[in-house]
């Protein structure tokens, strides 16, 4: 009888000091459960930054015939390429946002031949309606440089020519956006390097190094006078002293580019259907200066410095239509017009006419086929001064072209 | 010449809208209509201006305050349209 006492006792001491490792054990793992919990919760609760990619990758395919007509006689050339060097563009945007008030950002690119960088910029939201930004940035002339350029907005499968006449340069720049009333209005003010004048007449970005003094003020207006901001007008202006080239030997007289664009932006949904309408107008000047003639090398000439450049793009898309194929098509067209000084090397009248239809895969991915057909006269040098000199050519390209935002 | 006169009559017409847009700071009051408006009618009327309307779930609640920040500067939105976009797209 004290035999099975003693033995009943041992099993049940046996059985306590199991059952009191098995739940030390159990505590041990959830505390460890805990901590790894504890640490993901860490990892995912909401810091004062955040870093993030975005950006964009355009390849496609081109099919082009080009027909060159000369005092000569006329000659087709055939060609075709994947990965056009006009339309192949990997743009990885590298954002930083610092708390609520800080974001800098930075865009290189790559054509295909050059590494390149489209904007590298700190921005700081200042107070209501007030952004300030330094860096390398996109001027404010126009808004399809800056709005919509990429190859996933873009509706064609090119940009439009002479579009990007002020481009990027460093500077500064204010900017923000107001309500009035049910409408809203919007400015954006910068002041950069600038240009310098080339021996030929054209202009060209001074860079970070600048070689004058002046500095160039650009800026643009906008308006949206409807309360659902499917219009928007804008009306930019740039104007600065113009910087001589080192090595260039030519004496300016106070050389001076202006620069003006309106641009317009209608975006309405008549059910089934959404309207989109787009267009600019962008003029560039220098003040009257003269030229090395290419013809003789010693004397000097004249002509009248304005390039003009404008566009105007439609589409529509069935975006409510009850075919799901059909709602993610959309149809565009675009008409581009440019013209250079007719009196320079670089003089040109240039037309183009794009048709594409587009089909979107998501919201920031599209399928496009497009159509081109460019004129374009041309000089040569043997008719400087005297203008253009008849030569012709004439594009035709089909178009298979992939975007997407990163 | 002609490009002078053009850049004369275009400055003025700058300066003049610059002046106007400026005295109409003080107005800039923001009408019933507009800030009646929920961040969903916000999201659908100035992201399509550009491009088509993304989805909330796109990116995260971080990542939407950071591209929010990235879209007030590009398409000019007010501060009160950002904030009401993102808490939107956040949800």
């Amino acid at each position: 009888m004290k035999q099975n006492k003693i033995i009943t006792k041992i099993l049940l001491l046996a059985v306590f000091a199991f059952l009191k490792a098995d739940i030390s054990t159990a505590q041990e793992t959830e505390n460890a459960e805990n901590a790894d919990i504890s640490k993901q919760v860490a990892a995912l609760k909401p810091g004062e930054s955040n870093f993030m990619m975005a950006g964009l990758v355009t390849f496609g395919f081109v099919n082009q015939n080009t027909t060159s007509t000369t005092v000569l006689g006329k000659s087709i050339e055939k060609t075709n390429s994947i990965g056009d060097a006009d339309r192949y563009e990997f743009s990885p945007m590298f954002l930083w946002r610092h708390g609520n008030k800080l974001l800098a950002e930075f865009e290189p690119s790559w054509d295909g031949s050059a590494l390149g960088v489209n904007w590298a910029d700190v921005s700081y939201y200042a107070s209501r309606g007030l952004i300030v930004r330094g860096g390398y940035i996109v001027l404010p002339f126009g808004t399809y440089t800056k709005r919509l350029a990429a190859g996933w907005i873009n509706k064609l499968t090119s940009d439009p020519v002479g579009v990007d006449m002020a481009g990027s340069d460093f500077g500064v720049e204010a900017e923000g956006g107001f309500p009035l009333g049910d409408m809203k209005w919007s400015y954006d003010v910068s002041l950069s390097n600038g240009f310098q004048l080339n021996p030929n007449g054209q202009l060209s970005p001074v860079g970070i190094s600048a070689i004058n003094n002046g500095k160039t003020v650009c800026g643009r207006l906008a308006l949206l006078p409807l309360s659902n901001s499917s219009l928007e007008i804008g009306v930019s202006g740039l104007m600065g002293s113009l910087a001589t080239p080192v090595g260039d030997t030519n004496i300016y007289n106070n050389p001076i580019a202006s620069m003006y664009a309106v641009d317009l932006n209608f975006v309405k949904n008549i059910s089934p259907i959404q309207i989109n309408i787009k267009g600019q107008y962008s003029m560039s000047g220098v003040n009257n200066q003269d030229y090395s003639n290419p013809d003789t090398t010693q004397s000097k000439y004249n002509f009248n410095n304005t390039t003009s450049s404008y566009f105007v793009q439609a589409s529509i898309r069935p975006n409510q239509s009850r075919n799901k194929i059909l709602k993610k098509m959309e149809l565009a067209c675009r008409y581009v017009n440019y013209t250079s000084p007719k009196q320079s090397l670089w003089g040109q009248n240039y037309s183009e006419v794009n048709l594409s239809l587009d089909y979107w895969l998501s919201w920031k991915t599209v399928l496009k086929v497009g159509y081109e057909n460019i004129k374009y006269d041309g000089t040569t040098m043997n008719n400087i001064p005297s203008g253009l000199d008849g030569n012709s050519t004439s594009v035709n390209r089909l178009i298979i072209q992939f975007s997407t935002e990163l | 010449m002609k490009i002078i006169s053009i850049n004369k009559i275009a400055t003025i017409a700058l300066v003049c809208f610059g002046v106007s847009g400026l005295i109409s700071l003080n107005s800039c009051v923001e009408g019933k209509k507009s800030a009646a408006k929920s961040g969903m009618q916000l999201w659908s009327e100035n992201c399509g201006r550009c491009h088509n309307s993304p989805s909330s779930n796109n990116f995260s609640q971080e990542e939407w305050r950071t591209v929010g920040l990235h879209m007030q500067s590009r398409a000019l939105l007010t501060n009160k349209e950002t904030d009401k976009i993102i808490e939107f797209l956040s949800n």
